[in-house]
Formats: structure tokens, C-alpha cells, sequence
């Protein structure tokens, strides 16, 4: 019942192809594009910088030509920054198309008495999972072709050293950007639920989000300090940061606070889990017959 | 058009449902039986859409009880054995009729691909199949609708208001299928319209609702069986009334003879015995829009009026 909802949801999103665009492959062209060009551009500036003792060292190295690129190193980085806020967006626009889209076409009519409300909703949840997921695999893809531009244009050996700590790193930061992406999709499900409306299915997260990067500007003159319980609470983006860390290992994971990952592991589950049971609780109740 | 009756298909007992102050159904008790077309009327505001979107599980009763094919409304089992359209239905206006019904065969947890061309050539789709539905009409968006209630071969189909915005052949069209749909396929059909003659053609029983309660439900036969009287175009009509005496009346050139069925072929006899030349004879009932305002005290509009 619930694989029959998947495959319903997963259909009629394969046949919207607006919103796949921008939802999944928007933001990865423009990245490749973009990077192409920053590329082309840094070349083109390359005497000049690199004579700049001023110039940050990150970018002098990234242009000194020659030696090797190690794309191992590089997908792991991409993975644990494919979780960003352009990224969160487009994905949004996909999740709040399929979580307010029967609100909208007033097509829960149409579905209400084909399957159990539960299984409508997490067949979308699925599908809504499975669109971020194929956004952040054509981010890793973007990654490795602006890396394999970057290799032609600075005279780079590309190199794959695949160890096993950097396969771990890399599935961890990746399972931990999918859980941030996901987590976001929950508060848009949970509003386009309440509301009914896509807007607000995009928005609110967004709003959401941007409240808690600010918290800790906020609570601070509170004295609180941003390991403090309510903290890392408030900010699930602190938490993220902080299993991040943990993942990555050496001088970040050294310098975590002790109890912190405990909180953060708390504050990302709230974050995912109640905004889903909300929607859940909500839709099961709702009068499907207003749109 | 006979209906057979069994276990019902759909039993409330005692439904209510309250929107604020507003009582929509009042304790409703009703019970379809299975087989045949089983249309539902009543005036704006009576509940019939209430009561459809409490059996199709959109919105959940106040009070009382609903069962749809022996299970209740929240049993995902049952409810799938019910196709449905309420009101004009809408579509997402990215997909194709086939997209669409593809769509919904896979919700319903059925291939149904092979089955599509079917159902939209038996609603008269074919040639529209693969054009989005953003550009249809609304009487091609019902057209869809009724395909994608009958796709997954239900036992019993709602439909609300099936004709709604078709052109007179459309009309004609669906209730033809609809017809089809119970008397070759033993689909039990339940409908709403506020098209009162077409119910009377296509239904064998209605219910009347008013104000969330039912007054009055039964085959349509019996109920416009009441009052029946034979009409006779015949001359000389004075004659005929004299025959008659105080069960005749005149109407136009022609007599009402207040007289039972079986006295019929006797009247005739004696009347073709008496060198009355009988032009016509035909019985003729009390329609189901004077029962309708009658049983809901309706005001009779001169749109109404005009349309019998």
C-alpha cells in the first residue's frame, strides 16, 4: 500500500517537469556554470594573485598550477556542503509542490479513498526524500565536473585516493546533509498541511531557517552560550554543525564542548520527527473536501 | 430497470455532521441497497455532498455511523472497492488524460495500463488521450472524472452531478453508461443531480433529503405510481365523460380517467364498445419533480416550471 503510494507520487512528479527542473537540476548547472567561469576568470587573473602576498592562501593554492587534485578529498567536502541554503531552496520548491500540489488541484478527492491518509503522506514524504537525494547526487556531480575543469585549466593531475576513513567521512557527511535537507522538508510539510498553501510550504522553512542562523546573536546577551541546551534546541543548524565536526574528526572534533553531540543528535531529531508527526497528526483530522 | 435488493451497499444510521451551528446531515439513516442506479436529491444545502464526503472518507461524521460495502469509511479494504466523482473534479494540468488515469491506477495499487484505452474510449476520450488536461473543457474534465471513478472496476460507484456542463449528446452519453455500468457490469451506481427528469430516466430508486434528513426514499416506479391516472386522447370526449362519470376529467381535447391499472383494459373494451374512437391511451404519473417539491417544499421557479 505504501509502495503503491511511492509509485503514484514518484509518476506524477516524473510528469512535472517545472518543477523537477528547479527542484534538481537547476541549481547544479548553475554551479557548474558559475564554477566554469570563476574558474576562467581566476586564470585569467593568476600572475596577479599569485604576486599578491595579501591574496588568502586557500586561493593560492587552489591556482598554483601543476601537482595533483584529489577528488576523493574534494566529493567529501562537497558532501558535507551540499546541505546549503541555495540548495535548500530548490529542493523546497520540489517538496512544497508535492506536499501542497493536491491542495492546490484539488485532487485529494481524487486519491482520499485509494489508500489510507498515512501512506498518502509518507508516499510523498519518500518521494519528496528521493528528490533530495537526486538533487545532492547531481551536486556530487557538479563537484566532479568543476573539479575536472578546474584540473584542465590549472595543468592538475586529477587523483581518486578512495580510503576507507575518507569513504566514511564522505557517507557521513552526505547521510548527514540528506537528514538537514529532510528535516527542512518536514516544517514545509507540516505548513503546507496546516495551510494549504504552497507558499507557505516554501516559505515558512525558509523563514524558520534564517530565525535560527540569527539565535545565536539573540541569545547570546541573553547569556546563553551556544552550547547551552536551548540553544543547540533552537539552532538545529548548530547540531548539524556539530555532528559535522564529530564526522570530520582531528583539531573540529577535538575542540567539541563534551555532552555536545548528545544535544545536537536531540535538537536534529526534534527538528525532524515533530514537524513530521505534526503533519501526520494534522492531516489525518483534516476536512479534505476545502482545497 | 429492475434493482435487486440484498445487503446494503451503503447503511448510515444516525449521521450527523456539524459545521459550527449548521446541522448538514441530522441524523441521517439510509440504506442502499445493492445493484441498480440509486440517485440522491434534494435542494442546495440538504446534504447530499456532506454525505458523499463522509462515505468517501474526505471529511469524518460528527454522530453516527457509515458503512461502505460492509466495512466502515476508514477501512482502506472497502473504500477501494468505490469509484467516485464529486463535483467537477480538477486534475494536476501538467499530465495528459493517460497520465492521469496511470496516475491514479497506480494510487489505487493497480497496473490498469492496459485498461486505460478502455476507459477512455468508453468515455469518449480517445482522440484527447494524450493531450494535457490543462487545455479540457469542463465537460471533457467530467468525462475524466467518471473514467478514473470507473477504472479499478469498482462495485460501487458515487457520482455527483455526472452531467454536469455536457452538451445534450454527452449527456445522453453518460446516461447511457451509466445504465450500462449497473445493468451489464452490476455495478451499484450512486448518484446526485438536481436534473430531476434525468434521475427519473436513469435511477431505480431515490432517496429525497432535506435539511440533512431523509423524507422520502423508495423505487422510482412506486413513487410516481401515486396519483397515476390513464389519459385518453379519444372523441367524442363528452361521451367519455359521461362514461366516466366523476373518475373522469377533461384536459384539453383529451380525458384523465381516475381509475386503478387493472381496470384499464376494461374501460377500453367498453369504451371502444360505445364507438369511442381512441386516439391514445397512456398512464400517466406523478413526476419526480413534483414529488421532489412537495416532499422538500421547495419554491417552484418559473425556470423550474418552465423546464417540465
Amino acid at each position: 500500500m505504501l509502495v503503491d503510494a511511492i509509485r503514484a507520487e514518484s509518476f506524477r512528479l516524473s510528469k512535472n517537469r517545472t518543477a523537477l527542473f528547479w527542484s534538481v537540476l537547476f541549481v547544479p548547472i548553475i554551479t557548474i556554470a558559475i564554477g566554469t567561469i570563476t574558474q576562467f576568470v581566476l586564470k585569467a587573473n593568476e600572475a596577479k594573485l599569485l604576486a599578491d602576498a595579501e591574496a588568502p592562501l586557500g586561493l593560492r593554492e587552489m591556482m598554483a598550477s601543476g601537482g595533483q587534485l584529489d577528488l576523493a578529498q574534494s566529493l567529501v567536502q562537497a558532501a558535507g556542503n551540499v546541505a546549503n541554503p541555495i540548495v535548500l531552496l530548490f529542493v523546497l520548491i520540489g517538496a512544497a509542490t508535492l506536499y501542497a500540489g493536491d491542495y492546490r488541484w484539488e485532487t485529494w478527492r481524487l486519491i482520499s479513498a485509494r489508500n489510507s491518509r498515512l501512506n498518502l503522506m509518507l508516499g510523498k514524504l519518500a518521494t519528496v526524500a528521493g528528490i533530495a537525494l537526486a538533487a545532492m547526487l547531481f551536486m556530487l556531480l557538479a563537484a566532479v565536473i568543476e573539479n575536472f575543469i578546474r584540473a584542465a585549466i590549472f595543468d592538475r593531475a586529477v587523483v581518486f585516493n578512495a580510503t576507507g576513513e575518507a569513504f566514511g567521512q564522505f557517507a557521513g557527511q552526505f547521510g548527514l546533509s540528506w537528514l538537514r535537507i529532510l528535516q527542512f522538508t518536514m516544517m514545509g510539510m507540516l505548513a503546507a498541511t496546516v495551510t494549504r498553501s504552497l507558499l507557505a510550504a516554501l516559505f515558512v522553512p525558509l523563514v524558520i531557517g534564517v530565525a535560527q542562523f540569527f539565535s545565536p546573536q539573540m541569545l547570546g546577551p541573553m547569556g546563553i552560550m551556544p552550547d547551552a541546551w536551548l540553544a543547540m534546541l533552537i539552532n538545529p543548524g548548530a547540531a548539524v554543525d556539530a555532528i559535522s565536526a564529530a564526522i570530520a574528526g582531528g583539531e573540529r572534533a577535538a575542540a567539541l564542548p563534551d555532552g555536545l553531540l548528545l544535544k545536537a543528535w536531540i535538537s536534529l531529531g526534534l527538528w525532524t520527527v515533530l514537524p513530521l508527526a505534526g503533519a501526520l497528526a494534522w492531516f489525518e483530522k483534516q476536512d479534505l473536501s476545502k482545497e | 430497470m429492475t434493482a435487486v435488493i440484498e445487503t446494503p451497499v451503503i447503511q448510515v444510521s444516525g449521521l450527523t455532521k456539524t459545521y459550527g451551528t449548521v446541522r448538514a446531515l441530522d441524523g441521517l439513516d439510509l440504506a442502499i441497497p445493492r445493484g441498480g442506479v440509486y440517485g440522491v436529491l434534494g435542494p442546495n444545502g440538504a446534504g447530499k455532498s456532506t454525505l458523499f464526503r463522509i462515505l468517501l472518507g474526505l471529511i469524518r461524521s460528527t454522530e453516527g455511523s457509515a458503512t461502505v460495502m460492509g466495512g466502515a469509511v476508514s477501512e482502506v479494504g472497502h473504500m477501494r472497492r468505490m469509484g467516485s466523482m464529486i463535483e467537477t473534479p480538477r486534475f494536476p494540468p501538467y499530465m495528459t488524460a493517460r497520465q492521469v488515469l496511470r496516475w491514479l491506477a497506480l494510487e489505487h495499487g493497480i497496473g490498469g495500463e492496459t485498461d486505460i484505452p478502455h476507459w477512455l474510449q468508453r468515455v469518449g476520450l480517445t482522440e484527447a488521450a494524450d493531450r494535457r488536461v490543462r487545455g479540457f473543457s469542463v465537460g471533457m474534465m467530467q468525462r475524466l472524472g467518471v473514467a478514473a471513478a470507473l477504472m479499478s472496476r469498482p462495485d460501487l460507484v458515487i457520482l455527483d452531478e455526472p452531467t454536469s456542463g455536457m452538451d445534450p449528446p454527452g449527456i445522453q452519453e453518460m446516461r447511457a453508461l451509466i445504465r450500462s455500468l449497473a445493468d451489464d457490469d452490476g455495478v451499484t451506481v450512486v448518484l446526485a443531480s438536481h436534473q430531476l427528469l434525468e434521475v427519473q430516466r436513469v435511477c431505480d430508486r431515490v432517496a429525497i433529503l432535506n435539511k440533512g434528513k431523509l423524507v422520502r426514499e423508495g423505487a422510482v416506479g412506486e413513487l410516481t405510481a401515486v396519483g397515476e391516472r390513464l389519459r385518453l386522447a379519444v372523441s367524442p370526449q363528452a361521451k367519455v365523460l359521461e362514461v366516466l362519470g366523476a373518475k373522469g376529467a377533461a384536459e384539453g381535447d383529451a380525458v384523465l380517467a381516475d381509475i386503478r391499472r387493472e381496470e384499464g383494459p376494461a374501460l377500453i373494451r367498453a369504451l371502444a364498445e360505445a364507438g369511442v374512437d381512441i386516439h391514445e391511451a397512456r398512464w400517466v404519473g406523478t413526476d419526480l419533480e413534483a414529488i421532489f417539491f412537495t416532499e422538500t417544499g421547495s419554491v417552484q421557479t418559473p425556470e423550474t416550471i418552465h423546464a417540465r
